[in-house]
């Protein structure tokens, strides 16, 4: 078989008992790999009213056909499961080398259930799968677990294997079942958002390490070597991924902030003063910058390693990202570079998603200045740009120590505790990223719309050629949304292929691989069945059209170029499009058409 | 003809061991290319494999590269039988860069996107 492995490695750490399934033909054929995939064994292996919290949710990590190719930016992977932070399903997805490790270890899923007696963690080099004692890494910080674990292996590997293996691991956070902790592979990567870190620490699970010494099949080498030479030449004549390859993300806060579209001070506004010094990347690039670093596979290396020089915070830190220099950074009104790399690496270190983490503190810091939370609470002042207070604050939601219990439960549920619900700028529980989506009202209805909660990697933004026309942002969204639920299948870079042309490429490094001859339509029908099926999900875990709302300052106040968002008059045309009843609800006639009317069935 | 590295401008992207394994096997495996890239912090090393040594290594040790320690093992180029790298995985034998053939073509220059690997004439 191309392209796949075909098997499933299966842990149950109640047990301590692995095995190996054969991955069934109709589940390639149906939802590829990656997300589609781990979402189907998800819904039909637990319950989604269970708590994400307990011993009966389950962890999938999941790679596509893609992954470990060599498909250009085609090397990453996908967690699936059932996110603490929102209720409803949640797919993470993740960069570096721990999927194609899985892969060439020769799996394309790795399915974790059950729960630890004791801390532990997991081993899989091939064919041997252990589960090893991890008291002695417990409390640790991300960056020195990965030390701490690969000087154990050191035993056994030389330096190259060493070199070569993976290492997921969570920090403190995951391990104090921080709702939006996060896991980190490789020195700096992150399975962000949805808060599957606390899953892995309700497990007892502190690592994950993958070392894959096997092959991946290529059904067409020859015409896949030619369709990569292609690529990487289109790679060079392309501006945008050009400055992708050069700036990273670092190109976009200073292009948001004028477009006024930079989420600021709680998304009270889409410009910050003290960010319109990175209209020019070359600020950033030139005062933290060591090196770009690639995940496996991907010819442009957008992410960029940086390094302070503060001696409280050694070493260097993969990023920060657009996202975190405006959730960590704009809208939590802190404008210093070095400030950002310092909120960033505390959050890498401690392991929580800094979108999430910096929407709760913003929250909190709007809650405080409005006079709804009182200093006592908190034990110092919390207006915004109190940078000194933000750090002390990321490390006690970390360690869910004083007011950091309170702010490990997510902005949500802190909005509410202090009486104005309304002042959480979230979907589902979780916090928006940052683009303000009244500088363009369509990212409104895709945070509103996405299953997994506001994240913004499920549809195109409408910045991007091909996706501005705002008469067609229902349309497109819908389906972007298919679409990158097959990209995130199998499974293949969102950031690099944003717009229309990742549709094109999907094709031609899923055929050549596989050796399928897939069609667009095949591919849509696929998406959406993926689409459909996460819904599915949702409103057996007690979701409904109720949850796609926004914030009322985005629908009520406009805070950017007088602009508010009409979901109103979008969602129900977006539903009609997605053939949903009023209420959001897939209608039996659709479910029908994509093969799922025994899931359905349960609904009337 | 030489390969000249620049390990400056490698990303650690590692398609050269992807383009190497899918020339010389047909599929795509990192432990059957014959260039393998070290992942640094700082910067990454890629290696080129030279001929197989079966002497025991008694210069082993540590090397400094731009001020960074690395095992001896990690710059040296030969394959040998106390390396993990270099050899085919199953049967242990011996990886060496051929330039992808007469005339010399090869592939993880092609490859390389960030240009740390480049062919010239020498």
């Amino acid at each position: 078989m191309f392209a796949w492995k075909r098997k499933i490695l299966r842990v149950d750490l109640s047990t301590g008992n692995s095995s190996v399934e054969d991955m069934g033909s109709d589940l390639i054929r149906d939802f590829i790999g990656g997300r589609g995939m781990g979402l189907r064994i998800l819904y039909d292996e637990i319950d989604a009213l269970g708590d994400p919290l307990g011993p009966d949710n389950k962890l999938i990590f999941a790679t596509g056909p893609l992954t470990g190719t060599g498909a250009p930016a085609g090397g990453r992977f996908i967690v699936v499961s059932k996110s603490p932070l929102s209720g409803a399903i949640a797919n993470s997805c993740c960069g570096g080398y721990f999927g194609a490790n899985l892969k060439y270890a020769g799996y394309d899923l790795l399915i974790v259930e059950g729960k630890s007696p004791e801390p532990v963690y997991l081993s899989i080099i091939n064919d041997a799968v252990e589960i090893k004692p991890a008291g002695h890494l417990w409390g640790k910080w991300t960056m020195k677990t990965e030390g701490m674990i690969r000087s154990e292996m050191g035993v056994d590997f030389d330096a190259w294997e060493l070199n070569s293996m993976s290492i997921l691991s969570i920090g403190p956070a995951g391990e104090n079942l921080v709702r939006f902790a996060c896991m980190m592979a490789d020195a700096g990567r992150a399975a962000g958002r949805s808060g599957l870190g606390a899953v892995m620490g309700s497990k007892n699970l502190k690592a994950v390490v993958t070392l894959g010494t096997g092959e991946v099949a290529i059904a067409d080498p020859e015409g896949f070597k030619k369709a990569v030479m292609d690529f990487l030449q289109e790679g060079r004549d392309n501006k945008e991924l050009e400055k992708r390859r050069m700036w990273g993300t670092w190109s976009l806060p200073g292009r948001a902030n004028k477009n006024g579209t930079q989420a600021a001070l709680n998304f009270q506004a889409g410009f910050f003063e003290a960010f319109t010094k990175f209209e020019d990347p070359a600020f950033i690039r030139d005062r933290i910058w060591v090196r770009d670093e690639a995940c496996f596979g991907c010819p442009f290396g957008c992410s960029k390693r940086s390094r302070i020089s503060d001696p409280a915070y050694p070493g260097t830190l993969k990023g920060p990202e657009h996202e975190t220099m405006a959730l960590l950074g704009s809208n939590c009104g802190s404008g210093e570079l070095d400030d950002l790399c310092r909120a960033n690496y505390l959050c890498n270190e401690l392991g929580m998603d800094t979108i999430t983490t910096g929407a709760t503190i913003s929250c909190a810091m709007e809650l405080f200045e409005k006079g709804y939370l009182p200093e006592r609470d908190i034990g110092y002042p919390l207006n915004f740009g109190n940078t000194e207070a933000m750090f002390e604050l990321i490390k006690k939601i970390g360690m869910r120590r004083d007011f950091g219990e309170v702010l490990s439960e997510g902005g949500k549920a802190l909005a509410e505790m202090y009486g104005h619900p309304e002042l959480f700028m979230g979907v589902k529980g979780m916090g928006m990223p940052a683009w303000h989506p009244q500088g363009a009202e369509v990212i409104g209805l895709q945070y509103a719309t996405n299953n997994v909660g506001s994240s913004h990697t499920k549809a195109t933004l409408p910045f991007y050629e091909g996706r501005r026309d705002p008469a067609h942002g229902v349309e497109w969204t819908k389906d972007d949304q298919d679409y990158l639920a097959v990209a995130d299948s199998a499974v293949l870079c969102w950031i690099i292929y944003h717009g229309p042309l990742w549709r094109e490429k999907l094709l031609v490094w899923l055929r050549t691989t596989t050796g399928i001859d897939y069609t667009e339509h095949d591919l849509s029908l696929i998406g959406e069945r993926i689409w459909n099926l996460e819904r599915l999900f949702n409103v057996k875990a007690g979701l409904s059209g109720k949850d796609d709302c926004l914030p009322k300052r985005m629908t009520d106040e406009p805070c950017v170029n007088n602009q508010v968002v009409h979901l109103d008059r979008m969602l129900p045309e977006y539903y009609r499009l997605r053939g949903w009843d009023e209420k959001g609800i897939p209608t039996f006639e659709k479910l029908q058409h994509l093969g799922l009317e025994k899931e359905g069935a349960g609904l009337k | 003809m030489r390969i000249k590295i620049d390990h400056t401008k490698c990303t650690g992207c590692k398609l050269c061991e992807v383009a190497c394994s899918l020339y010389h096997t047909g599929s795509v495996n990192p432990w059957r290319s014959r260039i393998r890239v070290f992942i640094g912090e700082e910067f990454c090393l890629p290696v080129i494999a030279g001929p197989y040594t079966e002497a025991a290594c008694n210069s082993k040790g540590v090397v400094f590269v731009d001020g960074k320690e690395f095992d001896g093992c990690v710059v040296c180029r030969a394959s040998c039988p106390s390396k993990s790298v270099f050899k085919e995985p199953d049967t242990a034998i011996p990886l060496k860069c051929d330039f992808c053939g007469e005339p010399p073509d090869p592939q993880c220059v092609r490859w390389c996107a960030s240009e740390a690997l480049s062919l010239v004439e020498e």
